[in-house]
């Protein structure tokens, strides 16, 4: 099921969440609704943690990471690293990386088998990468934008991309990444997908700015309703083009 | 894109008040106060000004009122027309016009008083000349009033209008009156809208909203249509025409098959063919209603007949390629039951997004968007299996849903201890340690001037004792290979014992030497001031030693002697430079020479020829005798020629008492 939720009054829950299938994380807000949401909806499944990272309140584009471990940034604070150690359960690695791109959720998108990297990461950082997170690297732009985390957000199920990438870019992308993918938007046809939103295998977080048609297209290409393979069906499709007409 | 919102154009004020709003803020914003003897020049501005002022305020608000009101001739052809048949389109732009004459006629007066005033020579003709002018003004306005009293109804009568927006997804219903339009229109849509057992109970269009499919759709009710020439149709009639018009939407033609409504269906089917040509285009369906009178089977075989013809006709405006589907093309229903009401609405609603999804399709900028359209399907590159990782305790809690009482959230403790910003919940609730009872526990972040974290390894134990064990199995292997022997002479077993404790106090410090080596990466060298444990003292060197048969005495006292306090500093760079001198001999001069700075590359005591002066000689006497000359002085620290002065800046006899008619000057 997809949700529609506001961190603080922002639609761009993927910038304040990281969500996984082993955990979450949020940040610690000036209320609990938004973590109240996370945790109801996640059902106590698994652990949801609020820590800062770098003592911003945007984990979700400074972190990254998968069921195997989480990858923090250079710049991230002993404590908070101490406290999500202790509050994540012992198989999840928890490591800094010495990487000059601090926001790694901007960098990295990956689920639990891939991952895509910025063309620009390091050599070690990609080593990490595959040692902590458990996944094979693949060096990738998508639709011209090198912030591949920024641009793409993807499960083991599927896997949602830039609203302009081409559908043989779409293809090669799919097969490197072994799910079905869709070009689309969140939020009321912001491209930039990943910030608009949070999602694993089992669930998906949008902005409150998604449009009904959009978070159809997400749930079924992450399948998260029915088991059909991330097929958008024929209702979708003329909702979709009456929606590409508004503006 | 437009907006037709005609809620925001400005009150028209009637004619009387807008000549009173215009006087009295002419009054209210220019000058009142005039009299005769000012200069004339002055006279003739102060009433230009109320001339033009007035003149200003009338064109403004003139200007709003042309500005505002739509141009018919611009906006949408459904509005154009609707504006028409409501208002009569000749009468509208008569109203219009006028104001813009009378704009102009003022602008006129204003220029012609403006012109004459110039030449007003006296404050009472010139006064005349603008009660003139500010009274024409106003007869022209007078005059237009009965303009602006229309064109006020008429603003009123818009802002009321139901804001239609003809370029979106609409479904429009039309048929007799009292067929059952606005009951449909009350089911599907929440616009509740009145519902009376006469005709024309709707007496203009009404707006509401339904979704199907994701999508927003805008449905009209329309006053019921009578079969009559174009020509006889009252204004409530046209309404639904011009809709019918000038909307692109999915039409429903309402037939009221039980003949309770008072129009027989043959009535009722010579309208749709009367006004059939309104249809071309648009998806349409005929929809027979109130099913729980009469069944469609149960009608006669002319009717059945009437019924069927319509519905050829209906077919036909469907223009696809292929072949028409019959589906959704004649529906039947019952408000009162609700029988179908729901199969009417998708069907109408399923047939315009297929028209318009058709349209879009083959658009230009539909190319752009063919992409996301596209769900790209991986191809298996290798054998690896990729499972979806669902925790079993997610798949768990999902099965028994149902069963699942309400958790307690952090949100609801939050409410319960006095809300946001109030409540800070403790992040440290959730931690997954060993032992419960460490949560809470406090690490501290800095010890003894160190960052805690940069120590802690969560394996640094275990890597320790691995490294000793490993350490210790190598040196057991050395020892036993190392023959005790040196240079091939056999040890007698003493000299063996001694060279056994050798090597293992050589093993051991090495092996001290290599731990601190690897933790020295992670580890800065600790200060011999953070040793807490004072291992390393003089007075347990001292004591080694002795036991070892050495007089420590010297040691020791070498060893303090690093530690001594600080001096002045200058003495012992002297003499730490002297050590190196044969003699050790030093004089006082020598340390003060080297106190001061001056440049290396000229002798101390050297004077540079010239200023004057024959030869370094002369120069050195001379300064000589001038400082003789100072001596004395100096020495009672008495004033000299080079200490600065400060003159008395204001002396007092020449700032003080009766200066007048130039005694500072003779001063």
């Amino acid at each position: 099921m997809a949700s529609r939720i506001k961190f603080e009054n922002s639609c761009e829950v993927g910038v304040f969440a990281r969500l996984t299938n082993a955990y979450c994380l949020v940040p610690p807000g000036a209320s609990e609704g938004f973590y109240s949401v996370l945790d109801a909806e996640l059902g106590g499944g698994v652990p949801v943690v609020r820590s800062s990272v770098a003592g911003t309140r945007i984990v979700g584009r400074l972190c990254v990471g998968n069921k195997r471990g989480l990858l923090l940034p250079h710049n991230a604070t002993d404590q908070e690293v101490q406290h999500l150690r202790n509050s994540l359960p012992d198989e999840v690695v928890v490591r800094c990386v010495d990487e000059r791109l601090s926001a790694l959720g901007n960098c990295i998108a990956c689920n639990d088998y891939v991952a895509l990297t910025h063309p620009d990461l390091d050599k070690e950082t990609e080593e990490v990468i595959s040692d902590v997170l458990g996944v094979e690297v693949f060096r990738q732009t998508i639709a011209g934008n090198i912030l591949v985390g920024s641009y793409c957000t993807f499960t083991n199920k599927g896997g949602l991309v830039h609203p302009q990438t081409s559908v043989e870019d779409l293809d090669e992308l799919s097969t490197l990444l072994q799910v079905p993918l869709v070009a689309g938007t969140v939020n009321r046809g912001s491209d930039v997908v990943s910030a608009g939103i949070a999602v694993n295998d089992w669930t998906a977080f949008c902005g409150s700015d998604t449009t009904a048609t959009e978070v159809s297209v997400v749930e079924s290409v992450f399948r998260l309703r029915d088991p059909r393979p991330g097929a958008l069906g024929s209702d979708v499709k003329s909702s979709m083009v009456q929606d590409f007409f508004r503006s | 894109m437009v907006q037709y919102n005609f809620k925001k154009i400005t009150v028209v004020p009637p004619g009387k008040d807008f000549i009173d709003i215009i006087l009295s803020r002419t009054q209210r914003q220019t000058p009142t106060v005039v009299h005769k003897g000012y200069a004339i020049s002055r006279i003739r501005q102060f009433y230009m000004r109320k001339v033009r002022y007035s003149q200003q305020n009338f064109y403004e608000k003139l200007s709003t009122i042309i500005d505002e009101f739509p141009r018919l001739d611009d906006i949408h052809p459904f509005y154009g027309d609707l504006l028409h048949v409501l208002y009569n389109k000749d009468h509208y732009k008569l109203a219009l016009g006028q104001i813009n004459t009378a704009r102009n006629i003022i602008a006129k007066i204003s220029k012609d008083y403006l012109r004459l005033l110039k030449y007003g020579d006296s404050l009472y003709r010139c006064k005349c000349l603008k009660v003139a002018a500010l009274g024409r003004m106003c007869t022209v306005v007078k005059r237009i009033s009965p303009s602006l009293a229309y064109l006020e109804q008429i603003r009123q009568h818009m802002a009321r209008l139901p804001s239609i927006d003809p370029n979106t997804r609409t479904v429009l219903i039309c048929g007799y009156p009292n067929v059952g339009k606005s009951s449909f229109m009350n089911k599907v849509t929440r616009a509740d809208v009145d519902v009376q057992p006469y005709a024309f109970t709707t007496k203009s269009l009404f707006v509401g909203h339904t979704d199907y499919k994701y999508l927003r759709y805008q449905v009209i009710d329309t006053p019921g249509i009578l079969d009559r020439p174009f020509e006889d149709r009252n204004i409530i009639e046209m309404c639904s025409i011009t809709a019918l018009a000038h909307l692109r939407a999915a039409v429903l033609f309402f037939l009221d098959i039980s003949g309770s409504c008072g129009y027989s269906i043959a009535q009722q089917a010579a309208l749709f063919h009367s006004i059939k040509s309104l249809f071309m285009n648009k998806p349409l369906v005929i929809v027979c209603n109130k099913t729980d009178l009469q069944p469609l089977e149960g009608l006669s075989e002319d009717d059945m007949k009437l019924v069927m013809e319509m519905k050829a006709e209906a077919m036909k405006t469907i223009t696809q390629a292929g072949d028409p589907n019959e589906e959704g093309v004649l529906l039947t229903m019952s408000t009162l039951t609700d029988d179908g009401v729901m199969a009417v609405k998708n069907a109408a609603c399923e047939r315009l997004l297929e028209q318009r999804v058709d349209v879009k399709m083959k658009s230009k900028k539909m190319v752009d968007c063919l992409n996301r359209f596209h769900v790209a399907v991986p191809k298996p590159r290798d054998n690896k299996e990729r499972p979806v990782c669902i925790p079993p305790a997610v798949l768990e809690a999902r099965a028994n849903d149902a069963a699942k009482q309400k958790k307690q959230l952090e949100k609801d403790l939050e409410q319960e201890n006095g809300g946001a910003g109030v409540y800070s919940a403790s992040l440290k609730k959730h931690y997954m340690l060993a032992n419960d009872e460490w949560k809470e526990d406090i690490l501290p972040e800095i010890l003894d001037g160190h960052n805690v974290a940069d120590f802690l390894d969560p394996d640094i134990l275990e890597r320790c004792e691995e490294l000793e064990r490993e350490e210790g199995l190598r040196l057991e292997e050395q020892a036993a290979q190392d023959a005790f022997e040196i240079d091939g002479h056999e040890l007698t077993d003493e000299q063996k014992e001694i060279l056994s404790q050798i090597r293992k106090k050589k093993a051991l410090l090495i092996q001290e030497h290599r731990m601190k080596k690897r933790t020295a990466e992670s580890r800065p060298i600790v200060p011999r001031k953070f040793d807490k444990d004072r291992k390393f003292t003089t007075n347990r060197m001292g004591r080694q030693l002795s036991s070892m048969g050495v007089d420590p005495s010297a040691a020791i006292a070498r060893s303090q002697s690093r530690g001594r306090k600080r001096e002045r500093s200058l003495s012992r760079a002297a003499a730490n430079a002297d050590a190196m001198e044969v003699d050790g001999q030093q004089s006082n001069k020598k340390l003060r020479l080297g106190s001061r700075s001056r440049s290396r590359s000229r002798a101390p005591e050297e004077v540079v020829p010239g200023e004057g002066f024959k030869d370094s000689e002369q120069k050195k006497k001379a300064i000589k005798k001038a400082k003789d000359a100072t001596k004395k002085r100096n020495k009672d620290a008495r004033r000299g020629e080079a200490d600065r002065v400060i003159p008395t800046l204001k002396p007092k006899h020449l700032f003080s008492g009766k200066r007048t008619l130039g005694k500072t000057s003779r001063r």
